[in-house]
Formats: structure tokens, sequence, C-alpha cells
């Protein structure tokens, strides 16, 4: 069990004067220390944090309401997360030694009300994998078993929380990569709504789908950070200008929900029989509690898929054009001319997963193959937007597996490319629609790991989401190993 | 007649303006022309991790006021894209442009061609971001980069294969100048690159309805590069159709010090540039109550400025073609002729003695050393009669130029050049030129009155230019043919 497991729990120790900032980051530098096998961190700020703890606690001392809304919340970053005179890298070669001259807009704001950035951690590089196997620092390993991957590609945000180095975690999402992970590692991960937060110093991935999400013990916590990070940013002209309800003052769920949840899904051939009966139980349960929980015919299931990989893959191609070696980051130092830099920069600088994805988008991408790859993806998308969003006119929420099944072992995908994106088919669906969703632990499988469950809302129902997650996550019980 | 007569060239023009805006059209920075290399730069146009483009407002309301003027159709739902390539002064390695949904559709700008009006038809007008700058030298190993330019914001205006020769390519590009600097979008310079130009061109035989292959000639920034440029690749494509060759698509370079063209790539290497839509830019949906806004605040157009001064202030073709050639000297017109309302006399005095001036002292018409203020006053005297004509121009204006600060009439009165009208005066020196020169009077008075100007001169010396002309010319008359 973590130290603390929300925000509220550390900030009463520190106003009753059992717990201080210093002893805060002390405590999870210690943790961080203890699980160094995890490989968690690529790069740890451990005499910045203590500088600020020490800061705050002075400015507390002097007044105890000084302190912003996150005092004594001590975070981490994933590697693809801008933080000012801080390294950014995505996990990869290219951009080796790079120093990020901003702080992401999300950063920015959580560092407003006092957060403690204590470091940054692993993912799969550029966002692209599910297993966090991808990075150029090696993988990060599941604390339950770590002969097992904590999933990806926000893998070492899940496992920093699940390990209890730090109290949250902020992560990407494009297709999953928060509320998988979040799932594989037995916490809570958090998709907002596309837009919701600025994706402003966020390393882009597939922009059209990346969101920056959290990764919790609490429900509480979830909601406070995204309160703060949500809302306008003149820098992200995607980002919404929909008012932020203030979601940790909403977190009570009056009445009764109506949930939708896919046969097609439940009864999906790659799906473990255990999540499939954790899953059932649970819709049980909630039904049991008054809840109207009902079957609705989804039957695209199996088009998300290669529609996501085709739309993703064709943005990350040109995303990750700026990494050419010219500017910034890794230059190969055997190239004698532009396209020499150009090629050898990028052939030494980018990973297996990374150049098959730019392969694969620059594909979809040209003259000739547009229409039959892109545009169909882009109808299917359409197809898949309207036809989820007409569910949740219908609906509170649908219910579905965060995962096909528990985490995998180290190295069991790496040579099966297509098995690992065809995981990711419960969570892609929130991307390519744009929606809030959640992954939240339910139940431990026979194989001791983690099970996972993920709730999908409307877009800016993250109120009601959160809320009704704060009722499920109170009633099912659920404790780690 | 000449195998060169029996084709017909085709030309079709992207025209690249650079807007003058004050910041790029996606981010803060410095979009002005020059400054250290690689200081107006900021981690968004450096393309850093994590950086987005975020829309500069004023180049859609400059792209807007354009279609207007070009009579395009606004396009209300238009959108950005990506054009992906590699470059060392591409930040990005894409450029953000509009390739689906452009901002402006259709539209036609006129022009004038050997004394006839030719519409030139518009295919479409696009907003993009303009790449840095490489500077290469061949005794360096080295290129050198200049990201000053990077994302400034362009329009690229698309026409229609409709012009035939390099005197209409002027003629089109230098109405499209005049009319960019009008709206005030842009200063039009091509010598700092605001305005270049690529040059689709093809032949085909007389009297053909079909196009011929085109060729494309590249980044063409000045206007004799692109005449020189068109001539000598319509006649390489004449000889090479001639010699039983054929013409294949290529996008070809132009030599300013051979001034030939030579290919830079085939088709076959084309780029593909990948476009798809750019994510991180919403679509631009514009409603008609901006649209009439901008329509509301146009500024003049060349033509109805040309058409205002011979409607309004009568002046002749060639006087309004000359003053409407640059907004900054119509505008000068203008100013000059409400501080005195003489607007022949103002045009003369521009045309004949400021822009000459200006041209010789590399200054603007604004830059004049007398003002708007004097020089209407200096009118006002030519025009009251008190200064002739010829003493104003040649004795009274240098002397002003030397002394800006002085009142044209006090200079005038102080140089004795106020013309007198006293009645005493001018028959004194009318009777002393009868009595000077008898051989001449009895010559007019045989019928020669031509000998009328000998006479009127003789007496503007002897008054050293004093002479009031109508009254002289009158008395003159009078005496010599009592």
């Amino acid at each position: 069990m973590p130290k603390y497991s929300s925000l509220q729990q550390v900030q009463q120790a520190l106003h009753s004067g059992a717990e201080s900032c210093e002893g805060l980051v002390s405590y999870y530098l210690q943790q961080i220390e203890q699980h160094a096998d995890l490989n968690i961190y690529v790069e740890v700020y451990a005499e910045e944090a203590k500088e600020q703890a020490r800061k705050l606690d002075q400015r507390f001392r002097e007044n105890p309401q000084a302190p912003g809304r996150l005092h004594g919340m001590v975070l981490s970053l994933k590697d693809v997360l801008c933080y000012e005179g801080h390294g950014v890298t995505a996990g990869s070669r290219i951009l080796e030694g790079f120093e990020s001259q901003f702080s992401a807009t999300a950063v920015a704001r959580l560092l407003e009300e006092d957060a403690i950035v204590i470091g940054r951690v692993n993912c799969d590089e550029f966002a692209m994998g599910s297993t966090t196997e991808t990075s150029v620092y090696g993988p990060s390993r599941n604390a339950d078993n770590p002969d097992y991957v904590p999933g990806g590609s926000s893998g070492g945000s899940a496992v920093a929380v699940q390990a209890d180095t730090c109290l949250a975690s902020l992560g990407t999402d494009t297709g999953g990569s928060v509320r998988q992970p979040a799932a594989f590692c037995g916490i809570i991960g958090v998709k907002p709504t596309y837009g919701r937060i600025s994706r402003y110093g966020l390393l882009a991935y597939g922009s059209s789908f990346d969101q920056v999400g959290v990764l919790v013990n609490s429900v509480e916590d979830a909601a406070l950070l995204l309160e703060i990070m949500a809302g306008p940013d003149e820098f992200d002209s995607t980002s919404s200008q929909t008012p932020v309800p203030p979601y940790s003052e909403q977190l009570d769920f009056a009445g009764k929900a109506r949930i939708a949840y896919f046969p097609t899904a439940l009864e999906h051939p790659s799906l473990d029989p255990e999540v499939r009966a954790a899953s059932q139980q649970l819709i049980e349960q909630l039904r049991n509690e008054g809840h109207t929980i009902e079957a609705v015919d989804f039957d695209y299931l199996d088009y998300i898929i290669p529609a996501y990989y085709v739309l993703t893959t064709a943005e990350a191609s040109s995303n990750l054009s700026r990494y050419d070696g010219i500017r910034y980051g890794y230059r190969s130092g055997d190239a004698h001319s532009l396209m020499d830099t150009y090629k050898k920069s990028r052939t030494e600088g980018f990973g297996t997963e990374v150049k098959r994805r730019i392969m694969l988008g620059t594909f979809v991408l040209s003259a000739g193959y547009y229409d039959a790859y892109y545009t169909k993806a882009q109808q299917v998308r359409r197809l898949i937007q309207e036809k989820t969003l007409s569910i949740l006119e219908e609906y509170d929420f649908i219910l579905i597996p965060a995962a096909p099944g528990t985490a995998w072992k180290l190295g069991d995908t790496v040579d099966d490319p297509v098995a690992m994106y065809l995981a990711d088919i419960f969570t892609v669906q929130a991307n390519m629609v744009g929606i809030p969703a959640v992954a939240f632990p339910l139940a431990t499988h026979s194989n001791g790991l983690p099970i996972g469950l993920q709730l999908m809302a409307g877009k800016f129902e993250e109120a009601r989401l959160l809320a009704f997650l704060h009722d499920v996550v109170e009633s099912v019980t659920y404790s780690r190993q | 007649m000449s195998v060169y007569d029996q084709y017909e060239t085709v030309i079709g023009l992207e025209i690249h303006v650079q807007l003058a805006t004050q910041s790029k059209a996606f981010c803060g920075d410095d979009a002005s022309f020059g400054g250290e290399p690689n200081t107006h730069i900021s981690t968004i146009s450096l393309g850093h991790p994590g950086t987005l483009p975020r829309l500069n407002k004023k180049q859609v309301a400059y792209a807007v006021r354009l279609g207007l003027a070009l009579e395009s159709e606004i396009n209300l739902h238009s959108a950005f894209d990506r054009k992906n390539y590699f470059y060392a002064d591409l930040p990005k390695g894409y450029q953000i442009t509009q390739d689906r949904s452009p901002i402006c559709i259709g539209g036609q700008l006129k022009i004038m061609v050997d004394d006839r009006e030719k519409a030139v038809r518009i295919h479409h007008v696009h907003m993009e971001e303009d790449a840095g700058k490489s500077m290469h030298d061949s005794d360096d190993p080295y290129s050198y980069i200049d990201l000053n330019r990077a994302g400034v914001p362009l329009l690229e205006i698309v026409s229609e294969p409709d012009l035939r020769s390099a005197e209409e390519v002027d003629a089109y590009m230098s109405a499209m100048r005049q009319l960019v600097q009008y709206l005030g979008i842009s200063d039009g310079n091509m010598q700092e690159g605001s305005m270049r130009c690529d040059c689709n061109v093809s032949v085909r035989p007389k009297g053909s309805d079909q196009l011929g292959e085109r060729c494309e000639i590249k980044n063409l920034n000045s206007m004799r590069y692109a005449r020189r440029a068109i001539a000598f690749e319509v006649k390489r494509q004449i000889d090479l159709i001639e010699s039983g060759g054929r013409v294949s698509q290529q996008t070809l370079n132009f030599d300013p010090v051979t001034g030939e063209t030579s290919p830079l790539r085939d088709k076959e290497d084309a780029h593909d540039y990948r476009y798809f839509p750019e994510p991180d830019l919403p679509p631009i949906i514009l409603d008609e109550s901006y649209v009439q806004k901008i329509r509301e605040d146009q500024p003049a157009l060349p033509w109805e400025l040309y058409a205002r001064l011979q409607e309004e202030f009568d002046l002749s073709d060639y006087d309004a073609t000359l003053l409407t050639a640059e907004l900054s000297t119509a505008q000068y017109f203008l100013q000059l002729n409400a501080a005195s309302p003489h607007p022949k006399a103002a045009a003369n005095l521009i045309i004949n003695k400021l822009l000459p001036y200006c041209q010789e002292e590399n200054i603007e018409l604004t830059e004049f050393p007398v003002g708007i203020a004097g020089l209407g006053k200096f009118i006002q005297l030519i025009e009251d009669g008190q200064v002739s004509n010829t003493i104003a121009y040649q004795t009274l204006l240098p002397e002003l130029i030397e002394q800006p600060g002085t009142e044209p009439l006090e200079l005038a009165k102080k140089m004795q050049l106020i013309q007198n009208k006293d009645e005493d005066f001018l028959t004194q020196l009318v009777e002393e030129v009868i009595a000077a020169n008898p051989e001449k009077v009895k010559i007019y008075r045989g019928g020669k009155k031509g000998l009328l100007g000998f006479f009127m001169g003789e007496v503007m010396k002897r008054s050293k230019g004093q002479a009031e002309p109508k009254a002289t010319n009158a008395l003159l008359r009078e005496k010599l043919e009592a």
C-alpha cells in the first residue's frame, strides 16, 4: 500500500505537523532508489525537489495559507512533457541531450499551484508502444511482478505511482497510453476530452489524438489535477474554450446512471476469460445497485485499430520530421552532406518501432495511396465518432475492458507488433472520438496481476465520469497484492 | 513568317506575396525583413519539440482583402494542410499551407497590354508560411541558414494559364504588385523577396486549344529575370519541338548570369509532398459579417483611384497612370491637391519635378525637402499669377529646395520674382522693346504675327521675368498693331 494514497491525506499530515514537504520528498527519493531495478526514472531531480520542498515548508511555517492547492503534491512527468530547463527526450536517442526552453502548459499550471516535480519517467519511444519496451533507456518493469511489463506508453508513469515513488504522474494518451498501463499496474488513469488540456509542450505523436492524462491512486487527485491543468490555452489552437467545472468539488454522484456495454467487446475472441468474468461481475453489481446497464450493438470494434494506426502514423510521420539532426538533438557524427545528415541521424537516432510507424505513415500519405488509406480511415473515424456519440446521447457511460488481458511478460510482443497494436482495441475508441475515459482497477487475475476496466463518457463529461468513478471505486472492492 | 511566329506561348503564374504583418503566421516572432541572422526566432519558429502553431488572424484579413479586390469567392470554410519535405531551412520538416480548401477561389485581375485591357483569371489564393533562407557559397564547404524568414506569412496567388507573352507577365506582375501595395498587405518589394514568382510556361501551335506540356521556372525574384527566363524558355521549347523532340514536364531553375533555364528535377523525381490536413489548426470558419466588415474597410483600389483622377480631377490618362502607379505617389498627389486644389498643376509638379528629383536623390516623395504645405503655396503662387510658371520652376523651386523652411511668397519677393502687372511699368518695357527692334516691328506689321513670341521674350528679359504675361501680351498686341 502507498504511504499516502491521496493528496488529502498528505495535506492532513502536513497540517498536523506529522509530515513536511522535505520529508515527503526524502521518502519518495528513497522509494525511487529502492525500486531502481524497475527502471522507472529517466532522470531524478533530487536536489531541486528537496530545495523546492524546503522553500515550501518555510512558506508554510510562515503562513499555512500561503502554499498553492497542490501543496504536498509530488509528481513525476512522462518524458514527453516539456519542463523548462530540463531534459526531454521522448525515450529516444534522437533527442539526446535536448533541454526544453519552456514548460508545457499543463506542467506550468501544476507548478503554479506548488506541485513538486521529482523527475521524469520512462515511456515508449515517442509514446509509440504498449509496453514501455521501445524506450532507448530500456524497459520499465511492473512492480507487481518485475518479469512483466507495466504497459505503455506511459509505463514509467504507471509504475512510478504503483511503486509509490511519487503521488501522481502525468502521462499522455494517444490510443490508451495512460489507461492501459494504469490497468496493468492497478491504479487509476484518466484521459480527458480531446482539447480539455493544452497540448502545448507535449511532444506530438498523433496530434488529433494526443491528450495529457493523469495516473493516480485516487479519484480525488485525478479531479484536482485535471481541474488545474484543464482550460483554454492561447498556445494550443485545438484547446477547448468550454468552461472547466470544479471537478474536485463535484465528486458526489447523484441519482442512477445509464450505462451501455458492447457484447461485441465482452465476447471478443481476444478477451481473457477472467477479464470477461470481472466485467460481467461489475455489470451485475451495478445493475443490483439500481443503475441501468444495457447491451448495445457496436459493430465497428474491429475497424478501430486499422483506422487508428493509419491516422496516427500519418500524423506521426509528419510530426517527427523535425527531428532531423540539424538544429538540436542527435546528429550522426558520420554525416558529410545534408542528405547524409538526415538519413544517418534519423537511422541512428530512431528505434525500430518509431521507424516502422514513420514508414507506415509515409506510405499511407503517399500519392496514389492517400485515398485508399488516409481518406478511408478518416471516414471510418467519422463513422465511429457518430455511432459512439449517438450511444452517449442515450447513455451516460460506456463500460468496456481497459485491455484484452493483463500485462504481458517482458519481450512477449517485441517480435509481433501487430499483436501489440490489436491489444489497443478497447482504449483507442475514446481517442478516435475525442471523449474522456478512465481506467480503474477492478480485480486481481489468477496470475497475480491487476485487471482494469474502463468507462467512457460524452465530451466534456469529466465531472460526471469522475463522480461516478468515485462511487464505483468506493463500492467495488479491490485490494492490491 | 518565322517558325517562332507559328507558336503561341501560354503562361500561368504562381506569385508569392509576403504579408506585411508585424508578427509571423503562426507565432509572435517579428516578421519584418532583415535583422541579424537568426534573431527573429523563437522555440515555435525553430520547430522545437512540443511547440504548436497559432494563427495570426491578420493574415486571414489580408487574404480576404486581396480576395475581395480580385473578385474572388471568399471561402468561408477554409483549412490548413501540411506539405511535407525535408530541407535545412524548413524547421518542422513541413510547411503549413492550404492545399484542399484555399481561402479565396477564382477571381480576376485586369491588366493593360498595348492599350488593350485584358482580364487574367485567378485560380485561387491560399495562405502559407515562408521557409527560412539558405546561403550557399561555392568556396565554402558549409551552407548558412537564416530562419528569420521562416514562418513569415505568404499569400500564393495562382493564375489560370491566361498570359501569352513576357509583356503580359510583366503587366500582370506590375498590376499585382500595385494592388498589394494599395491594399496595404505587402510592400511588394521584389529585391527583398516580398514578391517572388514561379512561371509555368508552355507553347502550342497557334490556333490549338490544347495546352502543351509545361515547365515550371522557379523563384523568379525580379520582373527582368522573369522576362528573360520566359524568352529563353519559349525559344528552347519551340526549338525542341521543331527538331522533333518533346517537351517533358520539368521544374527549372533560371540562372541570371547565363540567362538560361536548366532542369532542377524531372516529373519522375517530383516531390511527393504527402499533403494532409494540419491537425494542430482548426478549420478557419468565417461568416458573412466578417467579410462584409473587411469589404467596408477596403482601401481605394488602383483602378478606382485611376478613374477618380480622370473623372474628378480631369487628368489625362498619362497623368493618372503615372500618379497611381504607386500608392505613395497617389496619396501624395491627393494631399498636395488638398493643400492647393489645382490638380493639373499638382500633377505637373509631381511628374515633372518631384519624381525625377526623388529618383535622382534616391528618396521617397514624402522626403522631398519642401513639404506639402510649402509646395501647395508654391502652386498657389503660380496659379495666382504672382510668379510665372517658367520662373517658378526654373528659379524659385531650386532655391526653395535650398531653403526648405522659407515661405515661397517671401522667397519670391526677396528674389524679385513676383510678376508685375502695373500698366506704367509694362508700357515702358513694351515701348523700349519696340523702339529697339524697328526691323522686327516692320516684319510683324507686314503680317508675320508669329514674331509676337520674340517680343514677349524681349520684354520678359528686360523685366527679369517679372512682367505678367497676360497683360504684357495684350499690351504688346495693342502697341504693335497700333
